[in-house]
């Protein structure tokens, strides 16, 4: 009991603020990729969904579709194409409509 | 016209019964014929205890010029035996009703009716007994037309084992109650009851306090005290269901009549010692009693130590009653009196009830063991609603008629503190905490008793197809309408036994008693009150009142109805259920030192070489303490007498002729001395 | 859900604003979602301050938290559960599998909670830290507002990289 008084009054309040405050550490959790639309043309939109082991990504005509909720953060699809896939950040994901979940990116029109 | 009259009827019909029985056997009609005259015996049976209850002990009186063996046939009808004769007379209309049903017409069943009929009247002989005679004499038919009726199926190894035992027993306590009667009657010079408990005062108290242990003994080996109860579960569960209901709720009765004839009419006033031991004795053997049921998977087994934990209830009463009459309280000698007698009636009713029960669901299912049941109320719902009657009872739960009885005894055991003495005090309150002790082991007992075969699921195909078609219903309702009937109408019996307990004691505890408004109190103004119609009363509205209040504001929004919440499991399994055994495995774990549980599980890894696994037997017996460290020392120790007495009798013709020469020449020697 | 979402968002906000009792469902997951969720109770994120709280009773719930890809051996299971659940209720379904990642639909899971459970809100992440688990709590009782609808996952404004990595 003593030792954990003086803990706390060592350290103070360890809880965190969110979400009534943004919270300092959410900067090092592992989030889902975003993708650079110039980068992409078909042929890297098709290497990519065969990269995805949970199924996020497909390709659909001239569009890349993203799933955000099958994503688990895996980071093949960077290692696949480093160029064209970067981290988003994003981590407060929590959605009351599935389909907003899903998201088109448009390839890059043609092949250089 | 006496009530004696009305006994006259009852075994004038009782004796018909019995031919009518041997006589018609074959006959289909011959069965409800028998029953039939058997029911208007009972009945006036019943009227006659009922009205002795409040006329008072008649007169003696020797019919005709009938003499039994060595004396006088001599009748009396007491009001003491009243609530026994009542009693004996209700069973009687109830095995009546229930046994054209239960039983098929055959020879053997003729037989069987006319020893049951020949031990109702004994059992009415032995109530009205006038004199020691006719007493004893209808004791040795009651205990000898009762093994007969336990020899339903002599050829069962187990029946002939069952009723030999009680044989064994009844007649080894026959011994100890001749020679309790034997010494009374020498000392006092009559063998007429009255005129023995008369004369009862002059008798030296050493004399006195002996023939009172002799009959304690004798009288216990009928009643089932521990450790002389050996027979009752050996001998109920083989007889037929209305037999075991006659034996427990009326035999053991006579048991416990013959200890209350000496506690209160033939040996007092007896020292405050006598008392002890027999309260400690009701103690001990209520509570072992329990305990033992606890361990039972076999109903009427079950049931039968449930008899002998109430018959220890009863006697415990009454030891304490003669405890408080030596030390001058009077009010509680009659209250104990009286509770003990309501007790007697109260078991009868329901424990009868409980054993013809149990021969209904052996009859619908095939089996007596509780782990093959389950699930009954949905197949026998009218038995089962009988049979809640009747485990309410034998529970003591508000607001049935075992409650206001165990209340009276147990209000009455708390008074302890008034008799002058500490120690005794001291002791009352010790017996009064072993009969908590085995009221709650009851409550647990009679709840899996009664939970286990009838509700959950059916444990086996034999269960989940009963049927109650032609099963018997009216004798067992008759028993629960009693039931319900001794329970409301508490205040009209307890005026009715104040009556008796005024005849046998001298005491008037009527006001004591019922003060009026309905209400009973234990023998004092100032220690407690209770109501047992009232309380009827409230119960029912308390049940009520959930009720009223959902159907009057039950919420008007649309609601939906889903399962019971069961952890989400996909099915219920009859396995997964409790058996009779672990559910009373707290019970015998703890008392464990009691029971001296041998276990032997086997496993087929520890044959296997290879260590393959199968089905594991495990196997847990209780062990027999009574017939193992008692009875069977016992008999081996006779046998032993008999090999060293059997060389007298040789065969040698010429020996004997020396034993006749011997034995005259032994009385010329004595008559010239 | 019955009655049209507008309606039940209001009601939610009126009824488990302030305080929530939540019943979680694990059906075949790995359990690490379940030590995330189970983190929610630590000192350091303590779901306690917000007015959540957790019960193992679905009669007493208001919302199932619902990790794992609903195999079928657990279908009758989480029906019961949610059947046992008093409306109003909310369903939440939990990480990548329950949204139908990782694991598609085979004989021996459904792959997503969907098919079996109405899903009222989804969070993805595998495993979703503590701090989504809270925002996705926040958003089903109407507290937080959704991001990810109008995140785009595209980035337009980063510098671009040498061309030679294909």
């Amino acid at each position: 009991m003593t030792l954990w008084f003086v803990r706390g009054i060592r350290r103070g309040i360890v809880t965190t603020r969110y979400p009534a405050r943004p919270e300092e550490s959410a900067r090092f959790l592992p989030t889902p990729p975003a993708f650079r639309p110039r980068e992409l043309n078909r042929e890297t939109a098709d290497r990519l969904a065969q990269a995805c082991p949970s199924g996020a990504l497909t390709r659909d005509e001239d569009a890349l579709v993203f799933d955000v909720g099958r994503c688990t953060a895996c980071g093949r699809c960077a290692a696949q194409a480093s160029h064209a896939v970067i981290s988003s950040a994003a981590w407060e994901l929590a959605a009351t409509d599935r389909s907003t979940l899903i998201k088109r990116i448009p390839l890059r029109a043609a092949a250089p | 016209m006496t009530p004696l009259d009305l006994f006259y009827i009852a075994a004038g019909a009782w004796a018909c019964a019995a031919l009518a029985g041997l006589l018609t056997a074959r006959a289909a009609a011959g069965l409800p014929a028998c029953c039939a005259l058997s029911a208007v015996g009972g009945a006036a049976a019943a009227a006659g205890g009922g009205w002795s209850l409040l006329y008072g002990d008649t007169t003696v009186v020797s019919p005709g010029p009938a003499t039994v063996v060595g004396g006088p046939l001599q009748l009396q009808a007491t009001s003491l035996a009243g609530v026994f004769a009542a009693l004996l007379g209700v069973v009687a209309v109830a095995i009546a009703c229930y046994a054209p049903r239960y039983h098929t017409p055959s020879p053997g069943t003729g037989c069987y009716l006319a020893a049951y009929n020949l031990a109702l009247i004994a059992c009415l002989a032995v109530l009205a007994a006038g004199g020691m005679v006719t007493f004893l004499v209808a004791w040795e038919t009651m205990s000898l037309a009762c093994y007969l009726l336990i020899l339903r199926h002599p050829r069962d190894l187990q029946v002939a084992r069952g009723a030999f035992w009680f044989l064994a027993l009844s007649e080894a306590g026959f011994l100890l109650v001749v020679a309790a009667f034997v010494i009374l009657s020498a000392k006092t010079g009559s063998t007429a009851l009255p005129a023995i408990a008369a004369h009862a005062g002059a008798v030296p108290g050493g004399w006195r306090a002996a023939a009172f242990l002799l009959a304690l003994a004798g009288f216990g080996f009928k009643a089932g005290l521990v450790p002389l109860h050996a027979w009752l579960p050996e001998a109920h569960p083989v007889a037929p269901a209305d037999g075991s209901a006659f034996l427990s709720g009326v035999v053991v009765k006579m048991g416990v009549y013959g200890i209350a004839l000496f506690a209160f009419r033939l040996a007092p006033p007896l020292g405050a010692w006598p008392g002890l031991v027999m309260m400690f004795a009701g103690a001990v053997t209520a509570a072992i009693g329990i305990l033992y049921a606890m361990a039972e998977g076999d109903i009427k087994r079950f049931l039968a130590y449930s008899t002998i934990e109430n018959a220890g209830i009863i006697v415990t009463a009454f030891g304490a009653a003669m405890i408080f009459h030596a030390s001058g309280q009077q009010a509680l000698w009659a209250l104990l009196l009286i509770a003990g007698i309501y007790h007697v009636a109260n078991h009868g009713c329901y424990k009868s009830l409980l054993f013809l029960e149990a021969g209904v669901t052996e009859h619908a299912t095939g089996t007596r063991n509780m782990d093959r049941l389950g699930g009954l109320v949905h197949r026998l719902p009218r038995s089962a609603v009988i049979a809640f009657v009747g485990t309410l009872g034998i529970a003591a739960l508000p607001p049935l008629n075992g409650f206001v009885s165990e209340w009276l005894i147990f209000q009455g055991l708390f008074q302890g503190f008034r008799t002058g003495s500490h120690l005794t005090g001291i002791l009352i309150v010790l017996a009064a905490g072993t009969l908590g002790l085995t009221g709650g082991l009851a409550i647990y007992a009679f709840v899996r008793g009664f939970g286990i075969p009838y509700l959950g699921m059916p444990r086996t195909r034999q269960a989940a197809e009963a049927t109650e078609r032609r099963q018997p219903v009216i004798g067992p309702a008759i028993l629960a309408v009693c039931c319900v009937a001794l329970a409301l109408g508490a205040p009209v019996v307890l005026y009715a036994l104040s009556r008796t307990a005024r005849t046998v004691t001298g005491v008037t505890l009527g006001p004591l008693l019922l003060p009026g408004d309905l209400t009973v109190i234990p023998a004092h103004t100032d220690f407690a009150a209770l109501s047992p119609t009232y309380l009827a009363v409230f119960l029912v509205c308390a049940l009520a009142v959930p009720l009223l209040i959902y159907a009057a504001g039950r919420p008007r929004a649309r609601s939906t109805r889903v399962p019971v919440w069961d952890g989400g499991i996909v099915a219920f399994k009859p396995r997964m259920q409790y058996s009779a055994m672990t559910f009373s495995a707290p019970t015998r774990v703890t008392f464990d030192a009691l029971y001296q549980p041998s276990v032997s599980v086997t496993r087929p890894s520890d044959d296997d070489p290879a260590g393959r696994s199968g089905p594991v037997h495990y196997e847990a017996q209780v062990t027999p303490v009574f017939q193992r460290y008692l009875y069977q020392p016992l008999v081996r120790s006779l046998e032993r007498l008999s090999d060293l007495v059997r060389p007298i009798q040789s065969g040698d013709v010429n020996l004997y002729l020396l034993y006749v020469f011997a034995v005259i020449l032994l009385a010329y020697l004595l008559g010239a001395v | 859900m019955s009655t049209s979402a507008d309606d039940l968002r209001a009601a939610i906000e009126r009824q488990f604003g302030r305080s929530l009792h939540i019943r979680t469902l694990d059906t075949g997951s790995c359990a690490v979602c379940e030590q995330e969720i189970r983190l929610l109770a630590a000192p350091h994120y303590d779901l306690h301050r917000l007015g959540f709280f957790f019960t193992p009773a679905p009669r007493h719930a208001d919302l199932l938290l619902v990790t794992g890809p609903m195999i079928r051996a657990f279908e009758v299971a989480a029906r019961k559960t949610y059947d046992a659940m008093p409306g109003p209720k909310v369903v939440v379904a939990v990480g990548a599998c329950a949204l139908g990642g990782v694991y598609p639909a085979d004989p021996f899971t459904h792959g997503t909670v969907e098919a079996v459970l109405p899903v009222d809100v989804w969070i993805p992440g595998c495993p979703p830290s503590p701090l989504a688990l809270l925002h996705g709590l926040g958003v089903a009782v109407g507290r937080l507002a959704e991001k990810a609808r109008d995140l785009p996952f595209t980035a337009e404004d980063q510098p671009e990289r040498t061309r030679g990595d294909s």
